[in-house]
């Protein structure tokens, strides 16, 4: 009954099971049981068909998976992702069916097809327990997994340790370990780095052969270093905190004269051509302007007298 | 609204056929539309612009299937040029591309080639030291934007005042001895060092045995090319630092002695420290004050002493207990192994030779269990254990067990013993005489980048060796040929030791015409320089009778 579903709407992953099962050719049930088992490689089977209610007994999970041809193909995979887990219990209906018919054949029927069953379901779990690594058994590790400890918070990667503690002092010439930190993310350390971890490190960087096999890797180090412009080019490339600061704070220099300069007159006026000069100059900081008309108004305080004297100095 | 959705769709197809035929299509039907539209403008829509018809069509085509957004790809600073690169590959057909330099001065032969290294190094180190040592030439900076890389780098110590900074500073610019006197000056002067200073001093002190990083056995004067700054050369096997040994007493145990609060990071200093410079039995007398002080250890701890156990019993069956012991140790005090712990219990379970293969696959399903992805040390190890003699050689599968599962697979170094592995397993296939084997090995070696696991020249040279060796032994002579062009001289140099071999492999396929291809070979790789090769050439030319192509007679 089970052959004439379509299989071309169905997500299958359980590949093990031999095609021979899907012929017309009756077999008894023994038979089929017994090639199915003989074949049977344990796999997270996500096969979700229609399934027929003629089945007795059946210890499947009570949710009944929806019909699979009325479901697009990018659902089901989404699906799978999320029933893997939940049907991983249930064993595979060609397995329950050829049960079923196998315990036909004896005597007490409900019992051995049970019984059956629950041997298979058994034997899936203690393999998927096996699989996974069964955490049950071990005598020198206690059950944690490595990796779930709930006490690493500040966990620092190994690049961010060539960025900050750049190995002063003990020149590594020829060693580049910049280009394996970011593999190393099995290698994280849980407090700032100590000596030893550093070391440890090194070590390993040493251990690899980095050197480049064509002129490309080497341009590839050499962006690592920060020898090379980056592609695509970027035109901005090192003005990052330039970009932060706005156009108008550049141009618009007036209000700093607002305050220690006087309004009128000459100093004013040579005030203000800086101020249009400074506004035009690209090659200065917003700091560095304002440093400029700082060290000027210091400059006309001390002459206070001077300029006081030419009547220049108007308040 | 079916027949308005499905005009909608139509138009909707055809706007996004092409942007040319839009304005066309639109003074052709304009009306149409508009009128098609109308119904969707009592739906709430975001704009009346022409686009108003797609997201109506699109409302109706979700109904139907979900459109999946792919989403934004950030590419990496170097990923033109990584994809350039994996287009270039390697040149088979040059030498090495570190020594693509000068022609006449491209290394022809193994010496040769570390010969070079050595001068590239040294002349980087050289320029390096020059920079850092005077670095008031070198302030003009013309980079734009600034490379730090370049920059000169502080290398003596500034702070000169007795003060906690300034232990700091020396600290981290590794002066050993300038960072105790120092410590020892803040000591006397009565002002508390802090307890993380203190343990990293103590760390500096444990690393490098109280001796000045990267000096001789030997103390080297400072005017002598950079002491502090040896170039690691490439091609050399021992490592760079020199092996000591643990004095008694040294400073870092008098300065361990006067702590008044030990805590387990300092003992963890010194134990490390203690096994590192080979004082093993004062590493586990350390470990025995640190249980009597009741402290919990952390897993370099145990690291540490499962390396040094070996080597303070003499019996095989002790050393596996005492291991045994350490571990439920670390279990009680719930110390979680990392993967250098069992790679050490696989190191020092090599040592207990009787024991060893039942334990190794236990320990292997443990890491399993606790979920640690065996490295390549980890395999290395099992083969050492498995393959100690040419008797048990045979009795064992596990290589070709190990090659299935790592099918495939791309590795990174996480042990210094990583680099061992595939040495060791080409050695097992040259024993066993397994070509089949040889080449797995072979292509795990090239999927992506593992091959920069096969580690410096000198064990890069060891494993092609072997692999030549190998080839030369099983398999005939094109498929040895079409390797030697693979290899030979872009990975690896011709020695005498694969001359002979090849000289062998190319007289059991009776291909002497090749000899004067291979004589030029070695000709320009030095090697007639070995008068006993010469020799074996001329025997085998001398042998037979050659056609007149091949013995250069017109």
């Amino acid at each position: 009954g089970e052959d004439t579903r379509p299989d071309q709407n169905q997500v299958q992953r359980d590949v093990s099971v031999p095609q021979k099962v899907h012929t017309k050719t009756p077999k008894s049930g023994k038979e089929g049981l017994l090639e199915l088992l003989s074949s049977i490689k344990v796999d997270i089977t996500t096969k979700r068909k229609p399934r027929h209610s003629t089945r007795p007994n059946s210890e499947k999970p009570s949710t009944k998976p929806k019909p699979v041809h009325l479901e697009s193909i990018s659902k089901m995979y989404r699906n799978a992702v999320v029933d893997a887990s939940t049907q991983s219990e249930t064993l595979d209906p060609k397995v329950v069916s050829a049960a079923s018919a196998a315990a036909a054949t004896l005597p007490n029927s409900n019992q051995a097809l049970n019984e059956l069953l629950k041997q298979l379901k058994e034997n899936e779990l203690v393999t998927e327990g096996q699989k996974r690594g069964n955490v049950n058994n071990l005598r020198y590790c206690s059950s944690r997994k490595i990796g779930t400890d709930p006490k690493r918070q500040n966990t620092r990667t190994v690049e961010q340790i060539h960025h900050d503690e750049g190995v002063p002092g003990y020149a590594q010439t020829g060693v580049r370990p910049e280009q394996d930190a970011p593999k190393h993310s099995a290698v994280m350390f849980s407090a700032p780095p100590t000596l030893w971890d550093i070391d440890f490190v090194q070590e390993l960087a040493t251990c690899v052969d980095h050197m480049p096999r064509n002129g490309l890797q080497e341009m590839i180090d050499w962006t690592k270093d920060g020898r090379m412009w980056r592609y695509p080019i970027d035109n901005e490339a090192g003005l990052e905190e330039e970009a932060n600061v706005p156009f108008h704070e550049h141009i618009f220099l007036d209000k700093h004269l607002e305050k220690g300069f006087p309004r009128q007159g000459p100093v004013r006026h040579f005030m203000e051509l800086v101020v249009v000069g400074l506004s035009k100059n690209p090659f200065l900081t917003v700091q560095q302007k304002k440093d400029h008309i700082d060290w000027f108004r210091d400059y006309f305080q001390q002459k206070k007298d001077v300029l006081k004297e030419a009547d220049v100095f108007l308040q | 609204m079916v027949p308005s959705s499905q005009k909608a769709t139509r138009c909707c197809i055809k706007m996004a056929a092409s942007g040319r035929h839009v304005g066309q299509y639109f003074k052709r039907n304009g009306r149409l539309l508009t009128f098609n539209l109308e119904p969707s403008l009592s739906r709430r829509s975001f704009g009346w612009t022409s686009s108003r018809g797609q997201v109506a069509a699109d409302a109706n085509k979700e109904s139907d299937e979900n459109i999946i957004l792919p989403r934004k790809k950030t590419w990496s600073q170097v990923a033109v040029l990584e994809a350039l690169s994996s287009t270039v590959g390697r040149d088979p057909t040059m030498y090495n591309y570190r020594f693509q330099d000068d022609p006449f001065l491209s290394p022809r032969s193994f010496p040769e080639s570390k010969l070079f290294s050595k001068a590239q190094e040294s002349g980087k180190a050289a320029a390096k030291y020059f920079i850092d040592s005077h670095p008031k030439f070198f302030t003009k900076d013309f980079a734009e934007p600034h490379i730090p890389c370049l920059m000169p780098q502080t290398v003596s110590v500034r702070l000169e005042e007795v003060s906690e900074e300034a232990l700091k500073e020396r600290i981290s610019l590794r002066k050993v001895s300038a960072a105790t006197d120092m410590y020892d000056q803040l000591l006397q002067s009565g002002t508390n060092v802090s307890m993380e200073t203190t343990h990293d001093l103590l760390d500096l002190i444990c690393l490098y045995c109280d001796q000045e990083p990267g000096q001789e056995v030997e103390p080297q004067t400072e005017d002598v090319e950079p002491a502090e700054e040896r170039p690691r050369v490439r091609g050399r096997q021992n490592r760079e630092r020199p092996e000591f040994t643990w004095r008694e007493n040294n400073n870092a145990e008098r300065i361990f002695n006067l702590l008044p609060h030990r805590d387990t990071r300092c003992y963890s200093a010194l134990i490390r420290g203690t096994v590192k410079h080979k004082a093993y039995t004062k590493a586990f007398s350390l470990y025995t004050d640190l249980l009597n002080e009741r402290l919990t250890a952390d897993v370099h701890i145990f690291n540490a002493l499962i390396l040094a156990a070996p080597f303070v019993r003499e019996k095989y069956a002790e050393r596996w207990e005492l291991m045994e012991e350490l571990l439920t140790q670390m279990n009680q005090q719930s110390v979680q192994p990392s993967l250098l712990t069992f790679n050490n219990i696989l190191k020092s379970l090599r040592r207990c030779d009787s024991l060893a293969r039942s334990k190794s696959l236990q320990i292997l399903s443990e890491m399993k269990a606790v979920g640690l992805v065996p490295s390549l040390a980890t395999y290395n190890h099992v083969l050492g254990i498995f393959y100690k003699t040419s008797f048990t050689a045979k009795k064992t599968n596990i290589l070709q067990e190990i090659l299935s599962e790592l099918r495939g697979k791309q590795f990174t170094c996480q042990d210094p013993d990583d680099v061992h592995f595939f040495r060791t397993a080409m050695k097992i296939c040259l024993d066993i005489k397994d070509l089949e084997l040889g080449y797995e090995v072979q292509r795990l070696v090239e999927v992506g980048e593992n091959w920069r696991l096969l580690g410096n020249d000198s064990q890069s040279t060891g494993y092609y060796g072997v692999f030549f060796n190998l080839l030369c032994m099983m398999e005939n002579v094109d498929g040895v040929l079409k390797w030697y062009k693979h290899l030979v001289p872009s990975l690896f140099y011709l020695n005498s030791q694969a001359t002979r071999s090849l000289f062998q492999a190319l007289d059991t396929d009776s291909r002497l015409d090749l000899l004067p291809l291979i004589w030029k070979d070695m000709k320009s790789s030095g090697l007639d320089k070995f008068s006993d090769l010469v020799e074996d050439l001329l025997t085998l030319m001398a042998r037979e009778e050659h056609s007149p192509e091949v013995s250069g007679r017109s």
